[in-house]
């Protein structure tokens, strides 16, 4: 596979193939705990896209040019965490001069982000994989835009069960998860569509 | 109440953070260096450990045999290891990675002195989904390469196999099997040009 | 009196507040690596040893830290015992190590240390903090083991990697991928739910 091609090959991968939420189960407690309604659902999703594109280049960035040539390859997880809180807080700060509505709609959200796995995870699957600059970017932003189009569905589904009736057992996150269950064997469905070799 | 003075407000957090986040690291960068060896002779031992079940060499597992066996039978030349013993002869093993499903894999592949028969394979390291992909390194799973001769195989169903060239995949973890294949096909290429 | 409190701030996140079944924290690591029980049960080990050890030292330094930047200084003082736990594993269990992968790095975000400390850390003193980190990983700890007992015997037809059912059985494969751990993990709170937390605002 070219060069050229293996990001994109990867940023299609991470949005079905291998979905960071329903293949890999990272963001699962936000994902559950919002995904009530279709609205919030996009801002957080559209949140966690931006910050997870932003984190996965900045991550690699700090990983390339300071832990390795230092040899403190040990200390990512303090350092990735510390970059993506700081970048978390930035932005934070910037909507809130810049842009009132925006504030209102994503403002509640950027805490919950830090602490949001996925991310985190992105920055270390990247690792892991030993991605490239590129795709990294490409990873980050089409994990984050698995993420959201998972949440979007599961809000979508789950509005629609609002007049259903559900076990008692079952009200809440156990039909949630028997949702993502069903979706994730729906994505399954896209394996093989892509493959990276 | 009072309002905050510009020190708490802006400045006392940062310090607090800094004051943690130094301690923090000071603690890590301890354990690290105080296990930095432990950790080296733990890879070198998975290392040699590969090379010398590539090359069907039985040992106890424990990696003071590992050791011993492979100073006794096993020369480093180049990329790839020599491994000479009276029963079985000469031996190759060479490393090999390849992108897996979710990160390299690292294979060490041995050949008799025909470079074209295996004489076994052996996982060094890999990142595949645990119970799925990471099944490679289950021994029925690289057992059934020994004594295959390549240079192409094929892959077929769990269980299935029967054919010389035919290699028993695993469930579920197609795409794994797949990457662990192009790896060992890879490996018969370069011990041609040996 | 003092010892009955600690003795219910121990009992209370094993069953009643359980952080799985009842809050609901947790669910990451818990589906991942719920398809084996020997990774399940080293993960569990690594989360109770930092959801104790975090939970413990931010307790202690409660009163210091400043709001603005709370969040921050607890996933610091978690990653670090992550990484501890991380670094333990490598030199010592190597092989165990190389199972579990990017999991381990993964406890730093497990909502549940973070949740305890929330809940719990901030408002109170360090001994009964450490308990109650404590008793929420064990609390986590026996879920993740029953989810990994169904999902590796019906999966695989093993346990701990022994083989136990014979080959007349044909292994669910569904159960070791990602949406066998969602059904079980659902099953298992619909019983918990039916079962035992109804009985509760019966009596």
């Amino acid at each position: 596979m070219s060069e050229l091609l293996f990001p994109l090959a990867v940023f299609f991968a991470s949005i079905f193939t291998s979905n960071i939420l329903l293949t890999n189960y990272l963001g699962m407690c936000s994902f559950l705990a919002v995904s009530k309604e279709l609205e919030t659902s996009a801002g957080l999703g559209i949140a966690v896209t931006f910050v997870m594109a932003a984190t996965t280049s900045l991550n690699w960035l700090v990983y390339e040019f300071v832990l390795v040539p230092f040899q403190l390859e040990y200390l990512r997880f303090i350092v990735f965490i510390i970059v993506i809180a700081a970048f978390v807080q930035l932005i934070e700060m910037v909507i809130e001069r810049y842009s009132e509505n925006l504030y209102f709609a994503l403002g509640i959200f950027l805490p919950l982000i830090t602490v949001n796995c996925a991310i985190l995870g992105a920055s270390l699957f990247m690792v892991i994989r030993e991605y490239t600059f590129m795709t990294s970017f490409f990873f980050g932003l089409g994990s984050g835009l698995g993420w959201l189009l998972a949440i979007m569905a599961m809000a979508g589904i789950r509005q629609r069960l609002r007049t259903a009736k559900i076990p008692y057992g079952l009200e809440g996150a156990g039909i949630a998860l028997i949702i993502a269950g069903f979706m994730a064997m729906a994505f399954m469905g896209f394996n093989g569509m892509i493959s990276i070799q | 109440m009072k309002t905050q003075s510009f020190y708490a407000k802006r400045i006392q957090p940062i310090v607090f953070m800094a004051v943690v986040t130094i301690i923090c690291i000071i603690l890590t960068a301890a354990l690290h260096l105080y296990t930095y060896d432990q950790v080296k002779e733990n890879e070198q031992f998975f290392v040699w450990r590969s090379v010398l079940d590539s090359a069907a060499i039985s040992h106890d597992g424990t990696p003071s045999d590992v050791v011993k066996l492979f100073d006794q039978y096993v020369t480093e030349d180049g990329d790839m290891y020599v491994v000479n013993t009276p029963e079985h002869g000469r031996r190759f093993v060479l490393e090999q990675t390849g992108p897996g499903l979710w990160g390299p894999i690292t294979v060490m592949i041995g050949f008799e002195d025909d470079k074209t028969t295996l004489s076994g394979v052996s996982i060094v390291s890999q990142t595949e989904t645990p119970g799925l992909g990471a099944r490679i390194e289950e021994p029925w799973f690289t057992a059934q390469f020994a004594g295959k001769k390549g240079p192409s195989f094929k892959l077929v169903e769990e269980g299935t196999a029967s054919q010389p060239k035919e290699i028993d995949s695993i469930t579920g973890a197609t795409r794994t099997s797949d990457a662990f294949k192009s790896i060992i096909e890879k490996a018969f290429v370069l011990a041609g040009g040996l | 009196m003092a010892k009955s409190n600690l003795k219910k701030t121990f009992l209370t996140p094993l069953g009643k507040d359980n952080p799985v079944f009842v809050q609901i924290l947790g669910i990451c690591s818990t589906l991942a690596v719920t398809n084996k029980l020997d990774n399940t049960l080293v993960m569990t080990l690594g989360v109770m040893f930092t959801t104790a050890l975090s939970s413990w030292t931010i307790s202690l330094l409660r009163n210091w830290i400043p709001s603005r930047v709370r969040m921050m200084v607890e996933t610091l003082v978690i990653a670090t015992y992550v990484i501890i736990v991380d670094i333990a594993l490598k030199a010592y269990y190597p092989e165990m190590w190389k199972q579990l992968g990017p999991y381990v790095g993964l406890i730093i975000t497990n909502c549940i240390v973070m949740g305890r400390i929330e809940a719990f850390a901030l408002q109170n003193k360090p001994l009964p903090s450490l308990i109650d980190g404590l008793a929420s990983g064990m609390g986590y700890a026996y879920v993740l083991l029953i989810i990994a007992f169904f999902r590796e015997l019906l999966g695989t037809g093993t346990l701990w990697g022994y083989q136990v059912l014979g080959s007349w059985w044909t292994s669910w494969a569904i159960m070791i991928m990602p949406p066998g751990g969602f059904f079980m993990l659902a099953i298992f709170i619909w019983i918990v739910r039916e079962n035992f937390i109804k009985e509760e605002t019966n009596e």
